[in-house]
């Protein structure tokens, strides 16, 4: 399979370009984040200099809040993924193992439900949220999210314990073990790779929601991505530097995060799209 | 161990009772809502199909309807074509592949927010680097704050940018599976490059390509961060789609009839779209369930 000297060049050339499409917007962000302020729109810009943490401190001093918003994205996001992957495996687990009508109706439901448009549910959910007084709360947010993952992450766990040998069950069933035992000691350690693959699509959703974060949320549960949009907007023009310093603080853990669980993000998409 | 007991629709209630509290019954009584006169400090009040019927005559919603036809095929074609690209340059020889798939997939770990702050700081007027580049070899700004199309083809990048990661993921996971032996056969036969590519790999990964248009075809509609974040649909509501037009008619001219009107209207569009993959999906698993 090796090709000529110029093939792979020119393969090499594409990729350099591919990779640089992809993360300048990314690096820019990060870098000029660092960067003194009447240098951040120099033209042509530069990649040298010496490194400030100025709009830091200004986002610090300006927007105080921020740093509670983070943490309201933390808590609704580890919310999220847990009420996710726990409900997941619990539905992934009798849909692996048994077949009914009412199992083919309720799998049948979750393809369906995937289907709809988000963002027409906040209707009839508004005047429902304020009346069950949950409005701008984490646990409307973490239900929101999880709800709208709980069927991609049942399904990845689905496919993921389907592949656990029914023998192993059985055996520990014939030595005593119930149910539970059968599930904490047996599918769950064996699923390990289903729980991460089905984690990482409700992590980044739940990290970087917006839609749902502006509807219902005002204060006490705002998410960081939701700020941002606000720093970008304020009328008084934009601070950019500032701007870019509460970009990278949302966006490096989340970027790292993801390069780092590149392969369940894989084995997620195969065992929740394509198989289906 | 092979009929389900109590403790097992117990475990699969939790799932099912979070889709019907937050899914299902709103989708449910959106219909509902879309038939009522339903605003602020006013007890809703039945008005039949005014709502649609508004709708229909309402200039902004054709516009916001058009946009979203145009932008959603742009996106998803231009997804396919890139992430499509992508896949095959990834999945043949590339140096450093696992850097480069990582790098690939980076911007799908980047929030809509902070997609539009990247790309308005590069098309600041004057002194953003892509329009100062523009000025520079002499030619016109991007001004997507002036023109309309303008701001939606922008909006159509940062969409690609965004999601092309997911497209090319799916491909090249399809890719990887089509046996190094057909390849070679189809080689030892005389083909070239664009033939086994014709006919071997496209052949092979068109259920992949299918199942990626479809997804990307379903949530590219929701697209409303990239074009409220840059123009807010303006200028005079020339930018809207359709999700932007619910937003507005819903949250700023606290009109929830009419929005609920627009929001059914895109499920029946998302699922008539979705027919023929739910109905293979349903044959499949009433098969297997026997």
């Amino acid at each position: 399979m090796r090709s000529s000297l110029a093939a792979q060049a020119v393969r090499a050339l594409l990729a350099a370009l591919a990779v640089v499409w992809s993360m300048f917007p990314i690096l820019l962000v990060v870098l000029s984040s660092f960067k003194e302020g009447h240098r951040i729109f120099e033209t042509p810009p530069s990649f040298v200099f010496s490194p400030t943490l100025e709009h830091y401190v200004r986002l610090w001093e300006k927007w105080p809040d921020f740093f509670s918003n983070m943490a309201n994205s933390l808590i609704v996001t580890i919310g999220a993924t847990l009420l996710t992957v726990a409900t997941a495996t619990l539905g992934g687990y009798v849909h692996a193992r048994y077949r009914s009508r009412l199992l083919t109706g309720t799998a049948f439901m979750m393809i369906v439900v995937r289907m709809l448009p988000p963002i027409v549910v906040t209707l009839p959910l508004f005047p429902a949220v304020n009346w069950l007084r949950i409005h701008d709360t984490h646990l409307l947010l973490v239900v929101i999210y999880a709800t709208f993952f709980v069927s991609l992450a049942t399904w990845i766990m689905k496919a993921f314990i389907e592949r656990i040998p029914r023998e192993l069950e059985e055996a520990a069933f014939v030595d005593g073990a119930g149910l539970r035992q059968i599930l904490l000691r047996v599918i769950l350690p064996l699923s390990a790779n289903g729980v991460f693959a089905a984690s990482v699509f409700v992590l980044v959703y739940s990290w970087n929601e917006y839609f749902f974060a502006l509807i219902f949320t005002t204060r006490s549960a705002k998410t960081a991505p939701l700020v941002i949009s606000e720093i970008l907007s304020t009328v008084e023009g934009v601070d950019w530097g500032l701007l870019f310093a509460a970009a990278t603080l949302q966006l490096l853990p989340i970027v790292v995060f993801v390069v780092a669980a590149q392969r369940y993000v894989v084995a997620g998409l195969a065992a929740g799209s394509v198989k289906g | 161990m092979h009929r389900l007991r109590p403790a097992h629709y117990l475990m699969i209630a939790p799932a099912q009772l979070m889709l019907a509290a937050v899914i299902v019954l709103p989708a449910i009584s959106l219909l509902w809502l879309s038939l009522e006169r339903y605003t602020y400090g006013r007890a809703p009040e039945f008005v039949g199909l005014a709502n649609y019927l508004f709708i229909l005559g309402d200039r902004a919603f054709w516009r916001a309807s058009f946009n979203t036809f145009v932008v959603v095929n742009i996106v998803v074609y231009g997804e396919l074509l890139l992430g499509l690209g992508l896949a095959l340059l990834v999945a043949g020889w590339v140096p450093f592949r696992r850097l480069v798939v990582s790098a690939l997939l980076a911007p799908y770990a980047i929030t809509e927010v902070s997609a539009v702050v990247m790309w308005r700081y590069m098309l600041e007027p004057d002194i953003g680097m892509i329009n100062y580049a523009l000025m520079a070899i002499g030619l016109d700004q991007i001004d997507y704050g002036g023109d309309p199309v303008t701001a939606l083809g922008v909006a159509a990048a940062m969409a690609i940018w965004m999601h092309t990661p997911f497209t090319f993921l799916i491909l090249y996971a399809a890719l990887l599976t089509v046996p190094v032996e057909l390849v070679e056969a189809a080689k030892v036969d005389g083909a070239g490059a664009w033939q086994v590519f014709r006919h071997v790999k496209f052949r092979l990964i068109v259920p992949a390509i299918l199942i990626a248009l479809l997804f990307r075809y379903i949530t590219a509609m929701r697209l409303f961060a990239e074009i409220w974040l840059l123009t807010e649909g303006g200028p005079a509501r020339m930018t809207e789609v359709l999700a932007v037009y619910l937003y507005r008619q819903a949250f700023k001219y606290h009109e929830f009839g009419v929005a609920a009107a627009t929001g059914f209207a895109m499920l029946v569009l998302s699922l008539a779209i979705a027919m023929p993959y739910l109905v293979q999906m349903y044959r499949r698993m009433v098969r297997d369930a026997v």
